[in-house]
């Protein structure tokens, strides 16, 4: 039987790959966003029965129980693995914080992943399930970029919940871990100058944008068995950024 | 209460404890059943499948009578 795996930020960019690597592994994709994109529809044609989507708004950390656990991944899928992808970057100088902006980001990219990861383990512990978390965080929570110190923030929440939960619920072989990406080519880079994308490739071993697909295939291992003594790690998929 | 007491066994039975034949609303969830954090997640979620309703969702419940007050709501 499949395993089935719920996957935020399906829409676009990584999301995407990774429902297209965990496909191609044989796993049923659970994926939510908010738009229900034609790149999306594609895959879902190439794999019928395999790939679901739900149009959510994660903003909503309030509202996931009912429409993500009671209405789209319910007790009777029995959940092998979460993907926390999804997220948004409130990129402004430190002096320019705004709290409303701040929190609407912290909704989607902290709180609404914490939710989930509470209702996920609920139907892995229902299950018996030796179920794999994976939140996608990112480079600029270890090496400073001038106009991430919010957005680096909400992902060191996530590096930080991750940790606690792998050490937490390790001893009913539930396992979770943080893929740290580098820059990508996606749309939440497109606002970026040249110039200011060879600045951020020069602090790169590889001196180029990180490989999606590479970030992808990062996702798919930690949620196979292959890493079933990985838990509580960060793994850099960064290009080498020092 | 006996579709309580099932899911309390069920539970009892995985930690190799033996089963209850009575269950008691005065019966402590940590000291009578035995029941670590864990286990009373396990407890939770089943309950929730079961009937619906989250037991733990505001605040600590001690005791099977206060389970059975959550469930009567
Ligand atoms: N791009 C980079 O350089 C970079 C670097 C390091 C880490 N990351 C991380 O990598 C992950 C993927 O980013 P990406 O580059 O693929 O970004 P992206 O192209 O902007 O995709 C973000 C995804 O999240 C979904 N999303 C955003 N807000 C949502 C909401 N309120 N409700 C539901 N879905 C929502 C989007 O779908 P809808 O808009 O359809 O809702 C989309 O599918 C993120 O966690 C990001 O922080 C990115």
């Amino acid at each position: 039987m499949s395993k089935n795996i719920l996957v935020t930020g399906c829409s676009r960019g990584v999301g995407l790959e990774i429902c297209r690597v965990l496909l191609r592994e044989g796993y049923n994709v659970y994926g939510i966003a908010r738009s229900y994109t034609d790149e999306f529809k594609v895959l879902e044609q190439e794999y019928i029965g395999h790939l679901f989507f739900k149009s959510i708004d994660l903003a909503d950390s309030g509202g996931v129980r009912k429409s993500v656990f009671k209405e789209f991944v319910t007790n009777d899928i029995l959940l092998d693995g979460y993907v926390n992808n999804a997220a948004v970057a409130y990129d402004d100088i430190v002096t320019n914080l705004n709290i409303d902006r701040l929190k609407a980001m912290y909704e989607v990219n902290v709180f609404t992943p914490m939710v989930i990861t509470k209702y996920a383990i609920r139907n892995m512990l229902l299950h018996k399930t030796r179920g794999s978390i994976v939140h996608i965080s990112s480079i600029s929570v270890h090496t400073g970029y001038k106009g991430l110190a919010m957005y680096a923030s909400s992902k060191g929440a996530i590096e930080a919940f991750s940790k606690d939960t792998a050490r937490e619920w390790g001893q009913l072989g539930i396992r979770s871990n943080v893929v740290v990406p580098g820059f990508m080519a996606t749309a939440m880079s497109a606002s970026l100058t040249e110039e200011q994308r060879a600045k951020i490739y020069a602090r790169t071993s590889l001196k180029a944008a990180t490989n999606v697909g590479s970030v992808a295939e990062t996702v798919a291992f930690l949620l196979s068995d292959k890493a079933c003594s990985i838990t509580g790690q960060n793994v850099y998929v960064d290009n080498g950024t020092i | 209460m006996e579709k309580l007491q099932l899911i309390i066994n069920s539970i009892r039975k995985g930690k190799n404890l033996p089963e209850l034949e009575d269950i008691t609303p005065e019966m402590n969830l940590r000291s009578d059943l035995e029941f670590t954090s864990f286990d009373l997640a396990e407890l939770t979620v089943k309950i929730e499948d079961e009937f619906d309703v989250d037991i733990f969702e505001d605040g600590l419940v001690n005791t099977i009578g206060e389970i059975i007050v959550k469930l009567g709501k």
